[in-house]
């Protein structure tokens, strides 16, 4: 009787070990389908190829013989395409990287792309390396005018994080990189600081980024989640723009020039007091005019004004103008970016109205101190990236990437 | 011998449960429009949506803080929502390592964009983490960065 209530049990424990070996099993495979493949549970309607058509963030270059070089990331690819026509159509796509999940598509992360004169492209991007988030940032180069380009490889050589590589090339064709960088910020922690945030780190390359100087800090303490906005003076000297972290967490916005020998000190742009430890994802934007003016817009929940804002400084950044507000106050204003050329200076951002997004432009012919009635440019119902601003000669456009509409470049206004 | 059977069974039935444990996380998908029904399952009492990213070191810090609530509250309303654009399994893992893994989960299953956010709150720009709390009167509060979860006891807490 006993044996027999033994092998009952017996016979019970074995089912039960193939019923959970068999739902462990079932589990274990949707896990790699979740790896390898969009389907399963995702909703019909997403976007699945790789093309511009499912990008989630594009980014322009026009090479000096006016072709348009354009990087996008769609669905964990790295890609890139170009136009003679001003952006209707493009050559078949070039695939620089495939990091599939891994890849870095977060609101404010984009690919950066820059070709010098005679037609060399530089590209940078970064995508997650490990389990714990830490990111890479990838650069791949092209000598054939960005028919094929070399195997990405990392820019720096260091187990912590690098994220939101921020690319500029100068008049005499070297090129400026900073990023967010948190091997400061990990060493802390493993000192026993309880710190959040990363740093404001760069380099400058003389052989089309090739190789790189060691990479230095700029600012110790920045916020980790926000794109890094750069700009060239009159002199071609890089300013960057960027949230940073200022005593107390609070995460305002900073300017700072980068000369080749160091960076110069940190400039507060406005005292918002924007206490948090979270992530905005929302950086700033900064243009430099030909009177060497910063001009400056931004996103703050601060406590003292929330919204978008603009300012600028005529001294280097040691003082800054009233933050004035832009677009309409309570309206869901975002993503503003600069342009300047001579005293002109370009300012667009989006509205949402609940169903629309709608890029707005103003702009100032006296170097910031007037401003035209803001207009819309152009709107789409659904999916959009952040407006850009670049000029083709003297030609100022706007480069949009939307989903319903495709890829927008709309000319905006002339260089005086 | 039936003895030596028998162990080596429980500790098969042992070794499979723990692995199916292990990925028990489930999580739906969370599309433009869902955010009405969320607040209905409420049924008029309060609760709480928070919205966290894998690739936020703020949420991941606070992440076990929520599991220890849980824990400490379980029968309060929360919803947890995952927002950026990651694997499921990555999610999953993180959920499981922070006590969470039984919880009410979605993930963002479209672009997490204006569109996605207005009808959630009109204001927010995506910050996370943001936790936003219906109390019992449906009055909501949007809270961006760390939550106060004394506070949030005296919300939605259920520990008597």
């Amino acid at each position: 009787m006993a044996n027999q209530f033994t092998r009952s049990l017996s016979h019970l424990f074995l089912l039960s070990a193939l019923l959970m070996g068999a739902l462990s099993f079932g589990a274990h495979a949707q896990m790699q389908m979740d790896h390898s493949s969009m389907a399963g549970s995702k909703p019909k309607n997403m976007c699945q190829s790789v093309g511009l058509e499912c990008a989630n963030a594009a980014t322009p270059f026009f090479t000096a013989d006016g072709k348009l070089l354009l990087s996008w990331t769609a669905n964990g690819v790295v890609s890139v395409a170009q136009s003679t026509d001003l952006g209707k159509s493009f050559t078949s796509p070039v695939k620089i990287a495939e990091h599939g999940k891994s890849l870095d598509a977060g609101a404010d992360a984009r690919p950066q792309i820059v070709v010098d004169k005679q037609g060399n492209v530089f590209l940078a991007y970064a995508f997650f390396k490990d389990a714990n988030w830490n990111a890479q940032i990838n650069t791949a180069r092209s000598t054939d005018e960005g028919k094929t380009f070399t195997l990405p490889v990392s820019l720096v050589n260091d187990g912590s994080s690098q994220r939101f590589p921020s690319v500029l090339i100068k008049p005499d064709e070297s090129i400026f990189i900073s990023w967010i960088d948190k091997r400061l910020v990990a060493a802390a922690k493993q000192g026993g600081e309880k710190r959040l945030g990363g740093s404001i780190a760069y380099s400058f390359s003389q052989d089309g980024g090739q190789t790189f100087q060691a990479e230095r800090f700029a600012n110790e303490s920045s916020c980790e989640c926000c794109r890094i906005a750069a700009s060239l003076d009159p002199k071609g000297i890089p300013v960057v723009a960027y949230r940073a972290i200022f005593t107390g967490g609070i995460r305002d916005q900073a300017s700072q020039v980068i000369l080749e020998k160091g960076s110069q000190p940190v400039r507060r742009v406005a005292d918002d007091d924007w206490k948090t430890d979270a992530c905005p994802h929302h950086g700033p934007s900064i243009a430099v005019s030909g009177s060497g003016k910063f001009h400056v817009a931004w996103y703050t929940q601060g406590s003292k004004r929330s919204g978008v804002f603009y300012a600028n400084s005529s001294n280097q950044g040691i003082s800054y103008s009233r933050p004035s507000r832009v677009g309409t106050e309570r309206a869901n204003v975002s993503r503003p970016y600069l342009y300047a050329s001579g005293l002109q200076v370009w300012l667009v951002w989006k509205e949402f109205n609940g169903s629309k997004s709608a890029v707005y432009l103003k702009e100032s012919g006296d170097d910031g101190k007037t401003w035209t009635t803001p207009k819309i440019l152009t709107s789409t119902a659904g999916y959009s990236d952040h407006p850009l601003l670049l000029a083709r000669a003297n030609e100022v456009f706007l480069s949009w990437l939307t989903r319903d509409d495709g890829y927008q470049l709309i000319s905006i206004g002339q260089k005086q | 011998m039936k003895r030596y059977w028998l162990t080596l069974l429980t500790s098969f039935l042992l070794f499979f449960a723990s692995l199916s444990l292990a990925d028990s996380a489930s999580l739906k998908p969370y599309q433009a429009g869902d955010w009405k029904s969320i607040i209905k399952s409420a049924n008029g009492g309060p609760i709480a949506i928070h919205f966290w990213g894998v690739t936020c070191p703020a949420c991941i810090k606070e992440m076990p803080q929520w599991g220890q609530f849980i824990k400490n509250n379980p029968n309060a309303k929360v919803v947890f929502i995952q927002v950026d654009d990651v694997s499921q399994d990555s999610m999953k893992k993180m959920l499981t390592k922070a006590g969470l893994d039984k919880a009410n989960n979605y993930y963002i299953a479209a672009p997490f964009d204006e569109h996605l956010r207005f009808e959630i709150d009109p204001q927010w720009h995506g910050e996370t983490p943001t936790t936003i709390t219906i109390d019992k009167n449906g009055k909501a509060t949007r809270k961006t960065g760390l939550v106060d979860f004394q506070k949030l006891q005296n919300t939605i807490g259920t520990r008597s």
